[in-house]
């Protein structure tokens, strides 16, 4: 037997999951009732993808209640797989009842609980453990999941403070002194931060061992600052920081703050003062100049903390009007830029404190920094300081021109161009020091392109781009932004190239994808084979599969190990990733294009109605990273980010929210699926849901769409909203009569599930043999089907003036829009299908005495499938002339400014053909792709 | 100019322009985790006052095979390309070392380095590092570059601490004492 079980094991590792269950299925014939083996046999089902027959089996184990240790491990990984997560703490919970003196079975259970955050269970549990194990953790797993508690949104105020003095009273009475290790002194410090026990707090931190953890641990003396500095200790704070600095060399800007918040600190809490005041705070401030000039001046080059100092000390001054000294702030900008203008941050240094310069100061500041840019430039360090001189300039620009801002990208790429020669000798890894210029010169031509609407802009900046990545091979930045350009203009393959060289891995999907896959239908070729987004969609997506796997596994390691001040950030880290509002714009965005691609079944449509009702109920968090795309604009400008989006549209909350409800809409009134149905079938737990709006009922939700959501939208995929609400409202009540009665569609799908595994479905009482219902996917109704009305008239139109859309549009240089016209009106058309699915089967027609429904519905279908024909054909026919001598000859005349500049015209021509070849393919694709839907869909 | 404090969970989200760089691995989820739920006093960030990331440090502190002697070991670090010469690389490990010391009684710390990463041996030659052994082929899974044997093998690299007064992890022909990877 061992033996046996041994290989079902060995298998199981190999990933041989038939070997296993043939495996398996020969045990139980013997020991029919061996459940360790069914146990197995569950698990390799489940990892076969045969979740129907799994289930039988697992819910089999679970209802005997196991307690063999090998047994419940392997129910682990099944109820895993099948997404149940709550039938892992009733095992655990059952199983602890059993067995009440086994400390790890209690361990699990609480793990388990803190899983699924339960953690009201699981401070009962962990309460328990302590009295019985005896073992000191647990009182910090019980000190833990009370302040987890406290702190879950849906607590009450009243009933957090009642939880963290709870967790006080737990932790001081526990024996040993807090502060054997770290987390456990960080523990006690958050109650305390969080009670505003300040005296308990500083005997605590003042003792020899709080002393000791909090030089040693950054995550204690965060706490520790934040204490002092709640308690108004801000002097005492300050002498702390001014000690750490001068005595320990502690460079922490952190520290720096400090001091500077002692010295001005009671200017805010007496707007008035008096004549001794005033001198007492001057003398503060002079103090305090003195301190950091003298470390400014010992530090030299090394460190540039105390430089800084200074700037942002002049800045309060200014600020409470304190400083005698009118140009105190501009003088110290300039010592610093003097000083550490060759640093490639000088310009994040010192951009927060330009916009306070006023008055005289203006023109002397430019004037200072025009001095750093008309220089020759001889070596790095003045190449260094002469970018940041250009982007401070740039960012204080007052007004922008045409023929200034012309002029500056002239003036980036000469220089650009001139110092090239300084990184000549870097390896290939490095970056080079003159890189900085080109984005401003690309920055500067994207502006162009927004002032004049002249596309030939973004080719310059294109093509610059391109030049200077053939010299800083590693230069993300000029990556990043052409993959926006190369959207824009509509050259979606030069995108994929940049965004794949990038090589985006692990968590890094979930912030940086929404760079390729943001409105990717737009260039998806999925329709004529191309699977090229879908894989992408799939390939980001597997963080969050990741993320259920390790991230749960890690918070329990953190408990064992004692990790505590890790444990609530990886909660909300998970939290993060699994309701991530881009892992559902990706699941929206991957549908669409699925859509144009796979059959349009009724097997499809419920399978995604279930997702798109989770992702609904979820309140979403955004990872999204924009800031990673350098701005170098002007402060009275967009920022590059918001220039360069896709149609200058932000995808975000509001469009995902309207376009679940839109596809939300329209599958429910498809499927067959009721609540009450889903209730049934539903395999895995139901996923939490946070959002606030889940308690309005769902069909009210989808009945509206708010302003603050169609920002987001562009016109026409509002006027694609218009048009689906119209075709769900005209088509309501007949789906509503027509859709077969819950018991009748239960009925089906246990039927099903008998015929798949051999067993009844679980809680589905079938209707006896030769009762009144049919089983054809239809009833008898009581009532009188609705009377068929036509369709609103806007429906056909809808068709007509997409195709009038598109022609307006198709004449634009970047195919970009005519594509999104396209798109939109190919993703209508699936729409049509979805919602008249149902009404294509004849018998159920006839059974809903429906018929003269389906006579409506043809002229819609109709306009749909003429629309395509026109649209499809015209992008084949635009495709015809991309791609050509004459194309490239226009993006090549256009590029003149840079060429002008001495960029190689052979090399421009290549990124001309790059940017025309990619154009051709995506509208040639596209448009036979639309072909083919239109030959399916017509059958 | 920097804050330096714990490294968080969430700054994942937020280290895309340090890890974009092609010397910076982007590991898997669990890799970070599993630091975090360990040695979370040995990871470190230094962040720019807007909050922009730097840089970090991630390190770990074990015994090695049957010896007896603790010691720390900085498995990652790195500064995004902005940042770099400002002495916060420096900061980062100067503070690694001061934990690996105090909490944990290490004897010495140590990495690992590319041979071929001129820059960083020489930056931790600066900074009291000295080369232990030569590790053959210990990055071996990228290939042979065009650099040769110096792409894949590694420097073992230690810096004695407080409890290694008479120097133990230091060796003058470190460089010679070349080893297969365990
Ligand atoms: C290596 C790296 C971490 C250095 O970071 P850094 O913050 O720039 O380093 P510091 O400013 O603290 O430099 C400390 C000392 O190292 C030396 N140093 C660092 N970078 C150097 C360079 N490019 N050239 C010459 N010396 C250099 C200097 O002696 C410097 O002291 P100094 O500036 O007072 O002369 C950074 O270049 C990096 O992230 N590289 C990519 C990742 C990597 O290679 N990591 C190391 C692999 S284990």
């Amino acid at each position: 037997m061992e033996r046996q079980i041994r290989a079902v094991y060995d298998a199981l590792d190999n990933g041989s999951n038939k070997t296993a269950i043939a495996a398996c299925q020969k045990i139980l014939k013997k020991q029919p009732k061996h459940e360790l083996t069914k146990t197995l046999l569950a698990l390799a089902l489940v990892r076969s993808q045969k979740v129907e027959e799994a289930l039988s089996h697992c819910d089999e184990v679970l209802a005997a209640k196991p307690t063999n240790d090998a047994v419940l491990t392997a129910m682990i990984h099944v109820l895993r797989g099948l997404g149940r997560q709550k039938d892992i703490v009733s095992m655990f919970e059952e199983a602890s009842k059993q067995i009440p003196d086994s400390e790890e079975l209690a361990t699990q259970t609480f793990l388990a609980n803190i899983r699924v955050q339960n953690f009201k269970a699981a401070q009962q549990i962990a309460g328990r453990m302590h009295k019985q194990f005896q073992e000191d953790r647990y009182i910090y797993w019980h000190v833990l999941s009370a302040i987890l508690q406290a702190s879950e949104p849906s607590t009450s105020s009243d009933m957090r403070v009642l939880l963290f003095k709870l967790a006080h009273r737990l932790i001081t009475a526990s024996p040993t002194p807090p502060y054997v290790n770290a987390d456990r002194f960080h523990l006690h410090l958050v109650i305390l931060r969080e009670l505003g026990l300040f005296d308990e707090a500083r005997t605590l931190l003042e003792s020899e061992v709080g002393k000791s953890i909090c030089a040693a641990s950054l995550a204690c003396n965060e706490v520790r600052r934040d204490i002092w500095r709640a308690h108004g200790l801000f002097e005492e704070e300050g002498q702390k920081a001014e000690a750490r600095i001068t005595q320990q060399n502690d460079r922490n800007w952190l520290e720096f703050l400090s001091v500077i918040d002692a010295a001005l600190l009671q200017v805010e809490s007496k707007p008035e003062p008096d004549e001794a005041e005033k001198a007492d705070r001057s003398a503060r401030l002079t103090k305090t100049r003195q301190l950091f000039t003298k470390l400014a001046e010992d530090d030299g080059l090394k460190d540039r903390s105390a430089a800084l100092a200074l700037v942002e000390l002049e800045k309060r001054a200014n600020f409470y009007d304190l400083s005698s000294d009118p140009h105190g702030l501009i003088d110290v900008m300039k010592h610093y830029f003097e000083l550490f203008g060759d640093k490639a941050c000088c310009f994040e240094d010192l951009k927060p404190y330009v916009s306070l310069l006023e008055g005289d100061d203006l023109p002397q500041w430019t004037a200072f920094l025009q001095s750093s840019i008309d220089v020759s430039i001889d070596n790095s360090n003045v190449l260094r300081k002469l970018i940041n001189a250009q982007k401070l300039l740039r960012y204080n620009t007052p007004e922008l021109t045409l023929p200034e801002e012309s002029a500056r990208a002239t003036q980036y790429t000469q220089q650009y161009l001139e110092s090239l020669i300084h990184g000549s000798g870097l390896p290939a890894t490095e970056l080079q020091p003159a890189d900085d210029l080109a984005i401003l010169a690309a920055s500067s031509f994207i502006s162009i392109w927004q002032l004049s609407n002249d596309e030939k802009h973004l080719y310059n900046a294109a093509a610059l781009l391109e030049f200077a990545l053939t010299k800083s091979k590693q230069a993300f930045q000029m990556r990043l932004l052409l993959v926006r350009i190369y959207r824009l203009l509509g050259a979606p393959s030069a995108a994929l190239d940049h965004y794949r060289a990038m090589q985006i891995k692990q968590v890094q999907h979930d912030t940086l994808s929404h760079f390729l896959i943001s409105r990717s239908s737009t260039f998806s070729l999925a329709a004529s084979g191309d699977l090229t987004y879908h894989t992408e969609c799939i390939e980001s997506s597997q963080i969050y599969i990741s993320n259920l796997q390790d991230t749960g596994e890690y918070i329990a390691r953190a408990f064992t190990g004692e990790k505590y001040s890790q444990i609530p950030e990886f909660i909300l880290f998970e939290d993060r990733l699994e309701y991530s509002l881009q892992r559902d714009l990706v699941k929206v965005e991957d549908l669409r294009i699925r859509l144009t691609h796979e059959p349009i079944s009724s097997d499809l449509i419920d399978m995604e109605l279930i997702e798109l009702k989770f992702s609904l109920d979820r309140l979403h968090y955004d990872n999204r990273d924009f800031d990673i795309l350098a701005n170098y604009q002007p402060r009275i400008s967009a920022s590059t980010n918001d220039q360069t989006l896709l149609f200058g549209k932000p995808e975000g909350r509001g469009w995902l929210t309207t376009f679940l409800k839109i596809y939300t809409r329209a599958f429910q009134q498809a499927s067959d699926l009721d609540d009450t149905v889903e209730e049934k079938l539903l395999i895995g737990d139901r996923p939490k849901q946070s959002s606030p709006d889940a308690k309005i009922p769902l069909k009210d939700r989808l009945h509206h769409h708010l302003e603050k959501d169609l920002v987001e939208l562009t016109t026409d995929e509002l006027s694609f909203l218009k048009y689906c609400s119209t075709l769900a409202d005209w088509l309501e009540p007949y789906h509503d009569y027509a859709r077969p009665p819950p018991a009748v569609v239960l009925a089906e799908a246990a039927k099903l599930t008998q015929a798949k595994t051999g067993q009844p479905l679980k809680g589905v009482d079938l209707p006896p043999k030769n009762g009144t219902a049919a089983t054809n996917g239809s009833s008898k109704k009581d009532e009188e089907p609705p009377a068929v009305v036509a369709p609103p008239t806007d429906l056909a139109q809808f068709f007509d003036d997409m195709k009038a859309r598109f022609e307006a549009v198709k004449a634009e240089p970047s195919p970009t829009m005519a594509l999104h016209v396209a798109s939109l009106t190919q993703e209508a058309c699936l729409f049509f299908l979805v919602e008249s699915l149902r009404f294509k089967n004849p018998s159920a027609v006839k059974t809903n005495k429906l018929g003269a429904l389906t006579q409506q519905l043809k002229p819609i279908r109709t306009a749909a499938l003429n629309a395509l024909r026109d649209i499809s054909a015209s992008l084949i026919k635009l495709a015809e002339t991309e791609g050509t001598a004459e194309r490239r000859k226009i993006f090549v005349d256009g590029c003149s400014p840079i060429i002008n500049s001495n960029i190689d015209h052979d090399f421009v021509l290549n990124v001309a053909k790059k940017v025309t070849d990619s154009r051709k393919k995506v509208l040639d694709g596209y448009g036979k792709g639309m072909a083919r839907l239109i030959t399916t869909s017509s059958k | 100019m920097s804050v330096l404090r714990p490294l968080h969970v969430d700054d994942l989200f937020r280290f895309n322009n340090i890890n974009l760089d092609v010397w910076t691995e982007t590991y898997d989820l669990g890799f970070y985790l599993q630091y975090l739920a360990t040695w979370p006093d040995l990871c470190y960030v230094q962040a720019a006052p807007s909050g922009r990331l730097m840089g970090y440090v991630m390190g770990n502190a074990g015994r090695e095979g049957t010896s007896s002697d603790w010691h720390g070991h900085v498995t990652a670090l790195t500064i995004a390309p902005e940042y770099r010469r400002l002495g916060l690389a420096r900061s980062l490990t100067t503070l690694l070392e001061l934990v690996a010391d105090a909490v944990y009684t290490g004897a010495f710390v140590d990495l690992f380095v590319r041979c071929q990463n001129q820059v960083a041996i020489d930056m931790y030659e600066g900074m009291g590092y000295s080369v232990w052994r030569r590790i053959r082929e210990y990055y071996g899974s990228l290939g042979r570059g065009r650099e040769g044997r110096d792409e894949e093998d590694a420097f073992d690299m230690r810096k004695p601490l407080s409890r290694d007064p008479s120097r133990h992890s230091v060796r003058s022909n470190g460089r010679d004492v070349i080893v297969d990877q365990a």
